[in-house]
């Protein structure tokens, strides 16, 4: 529609709006027809799903088209099929006589143009203040207050905390801290236990505060300490969290993460087996209406398919099923690299001690009995769901970074490539090094190079999609593997990372540096097994690394000649 | 911002059209999930897909999936005639969520201003 774009908006919606008018008629007898067809005997899943369809699609044009009446009606019809169609789908006659009094309701409106234009100017100034409210809050969201007793700790912590994109702001002397969350609010306060001015004296400043705050202010304890009263009084103060001197950066920031919810709070993925499907999707909406993500599954034989593609942080599974009973599933899952660590919960009628304890012995964590309450039901596995995370993310990451461990890239290298050769699809392996890293650690320090790993994992973990595995391979060596995409446009893709880490200004003892990298991109199909995809991908970045650093090169069966005459001129 | 909107209500189609083209924005209608993923596999200038839920074939939801999986990573706003709650709950990789009402217009230039 060439013309229309140059007629001014209202135009154009006057136009739409007249459009519709004139169909009403033409959808509502539609409906008709439809109603005159259902009788209330038998059976009538399509005509009853079609007439779902059109008050559906009429309570959305409706309202978009800014006609309330047709919304208000529409809306009511809609929602009384659905029932319906989600109940027995009989058809009761009372039904159909509302039904039909809603089409002949639609039918006897008198829609003008005029009349829903009228309805446009709706006052928007509270939605936009809200907005920029909003807007703030996410800015104050990063804003962090440090107070420990030791400026030197304090502001060592700050500056590393600083890379993972918060500003902190230590403070020293209590007072200080007492002043700036009374003037600012921050969005969390790390608190050291022990001050001059007593033993317990981080947590009672605290806790004074929180009486003078509207809301307590969110607070993780940091301490030398570690017996029961510290934690006692931490906890007591409304401490969210509790780590032991000395503290690690990145786990300080996954901390402020979770406190300050940035990012979404990653919700747990729940994966249901269960081979009746009503009771499978009545677990489902239990976990799901309290913020969880769940899948079902109804035939055993899917859950390893499914499981790959949905990243389940446990599994829910019957125990009686007919062809693959539960322990039987449990045990093919347990036999799957990669699904050794996953918890398997069984909901079970089975309420003998006995049997239960032969069906965890498959190695499943748990045991719920049927009937189950949804309270219940939601408590147990958000617990076992949460505790695993914890647990896994402790065995599979490395501690400076926050990223995969070694180990654990390499298995998750294997699975990426098992999953691509089934289903056919591109992976690309990159290794990448900082370049000249020694020297970093020569001149600045290690806590220096320390946050030069950090900055470039954080890169990493940011820049790349969801979907892009990231490790750290060792000492400065990073990996990443990107599936769906052919060796070139991961190439522009690290690219592009290689450029805008280069751009990162470091300081230390005052003075400003920066930092490259090289990287060396090996791809599936061209090699077909992780040791080749490795040795390739280290190859092609010892190739980079003799060409000048700061660069990423592809490697190609070609290049191997290539490479060895390297090896051997070096 | 180069926009694609995709409803199978030519009419309700062509209002979102008409209000997003207002907002300034470049804006292509497709007229089912199907006819999106074609445009989008061929036309990698589209920034931002803005689709109803309810579509014969492939529904907002599939065709978001569908995007995802083969790797395109385009914000992807769905919108709905029902709650949008459970369904950013079900699929929280949806940029936005929002309900076909009289404050669509106000709520979706509002969000794009944040793109």
């Amino acid at each position: 529609m060439p013309a229309a774009s140059q007629d001014s908006f209202q135009e154009r919606k006057r136009r739409l709006r007249a459009s519709f008018i004139e169909q009403l008629p033409d959808r509502l007898r539609q409906a008709r027809a439809l109603l005159a067809d259902l009788t209330s005997t038998g059976r009538q899943d399509e005509p009853l799903t079609q007439l779902h369809l059109i008050f559906h699609t009429l309570k959305g044009s409706g309202a978009s088209f800014g006609f309330n009446a047709i919304n208000a009606s529409a809306k009511e019809a809609e929602q009384m099929l659905r029932e319906v169609i989600d109940g027995d789908r009989r058809i009761s006659a009372p039904l159909l006589a509302d039904l039909r009094r809603h089409v002949q309701t639609l039918e006897e409106l008198e829609l003008t143009v005029d009349s829903a234009m009228g309805n446009d100017s709706h006052p928007c100034f509270d939605l936009r203040r809200q907005a920029n409210a909003d807007a703030e809050l996410t800015a104050h969201n990063r804003l962090i207050y440090l107070c420990d007793d030791d400026p030197l700790f304090a502001q060592d912590l700050s500056e590393q905390l600083q890379c993972f994109g918060y500003q902190v702001k230590p403070y020293h002397a209590l007072d200080d801290l007492r002043t700036a969350v009374l003037t600012q609010r921050p969005a969390a306060v790390i608190m050291d236990i022990i001050f001059p001015e007593g033993r317990d004296a981080g947590p009672t400043t605290i806790a004074e505060l929180n009486t003078q705050l509207d809301a307590p202010i969110p607070c993780i304890f940091i301490s030398q300490r570690d017996d029961f009263q510290a934690r006692l009084r931490a906890v007591k103060a409304n401490g969210r969290a509790y780590c032991r001197k000395p503290v690690k950066a990145v786990e300080m920031a996954e901390l402020l993460d979770q406190l300050t919810s940035r990012g979404n709070p990653e919700q747990y993925h729940i994966l249901i087996v269960d081979d009746d499907p009503d009771v499978a999707q009545f677990y489902a909406m239990v976990l799901e209406s309290s913020g969880m993500v769940s899948r079902v599954v109804s035939e055993p034989e899917r859950v390893p398919t499914v499981l790959e593609d949905f990243d389940a942080d446990l599994v829910l599974m019957d125990l009686y099923m007919p062809h693959c009973s539960g322990p039987e599933l449990a045990r093919v899952l347990r036999q799957i690299p990669g699904y050794l660590g996953l918890p398997i919960i069984y909901v079970s009628s089975e309420t003998d001690a006995q049997r239960q304890f032969k069906a965890l012995e498959v190695g499943a964590d748990g045991f719920l009995t049927k009937p189950i309450e949804p309270e219940r039901l939601v408590t147990e596995v958000h617990l076992r769901a949460e505790r695993m995370r914890t647990l896994r993310s402790l065995m599979i990451r490395d501690s400076l970074t926050g990223l995969f461990n070694h180990n654990t890239i390499l298995q998750l290298l294997k699975v990426a490539l098992a999953s691509c050769q089934r289903s056919d699809r591109r992976l690309c392996l990159a290794m990448i090094d900082v370049d000249r890293f020694k020297s970093v650690n020569d001149t600045h320090g290690h806590q220096t190079g320390d946050q030069v790993l950090m900055a470039l994992g954080r890169t990493l973990r940011l820049r790349l999609r969801e979907s892009d595995i990231v490790g750290r391979y060792g000492g400065e060596e990073f990996a990443v593997i990107m599936t769906g995409l052919d060796a070139e446009q991961a190439k522009g893709i690290m690219d592009a990372l290689r450029e805008s880490f280069a751009a990162v200004t470091f300081l230390a003892d005052g003075t400003e540096f920066h930092c490259t990298f090289s990287g060396g991109l090996a791809a599936f199909p061209e090699y077909s097994d992780p040791s080749a995809l490795i040795e390739a991908a280290d190859a092609a970045l010892y190739r980079a690394k003799h060409a000048g650093r700061n660069c990423i090169l592809i490697a190609h069966h070609q290049d191997a000649d290539g490479v060895s005459a390297l090896t051997h001129s070096s | 911002m180069h926009i694609l909107v995709v409803d199978d209500d030519p009419l309700v189609g062509e209002m979102t059209l008409a209000m997003l083209e207002e907002a300034g924005h470049q804006v292509q209608l497709a007229e089912h999930g199907l006819d999106a993923l074609e445009r989008l596999s061929e036309d990698a200038s589209i920034e931002l897909v803005v689709s109803d839920l309810h579509m014969p074939l492939l529904n907002g939801l599939e065709l978001f999936q569908e995007l995802r999986e083969r790797g395109l990573q385009q914000p992807f706003v769905l919108l709905t005639g029902d709650d949008p709650a459970p369904l950013l709950a079900r699929e929280p990789g949806l940029s936005a969520c929002l309900a076909k009402d009289a404050a669509l217009e106000q709520r979706l230039s509002e969000l794009l201003a944040q793109f």
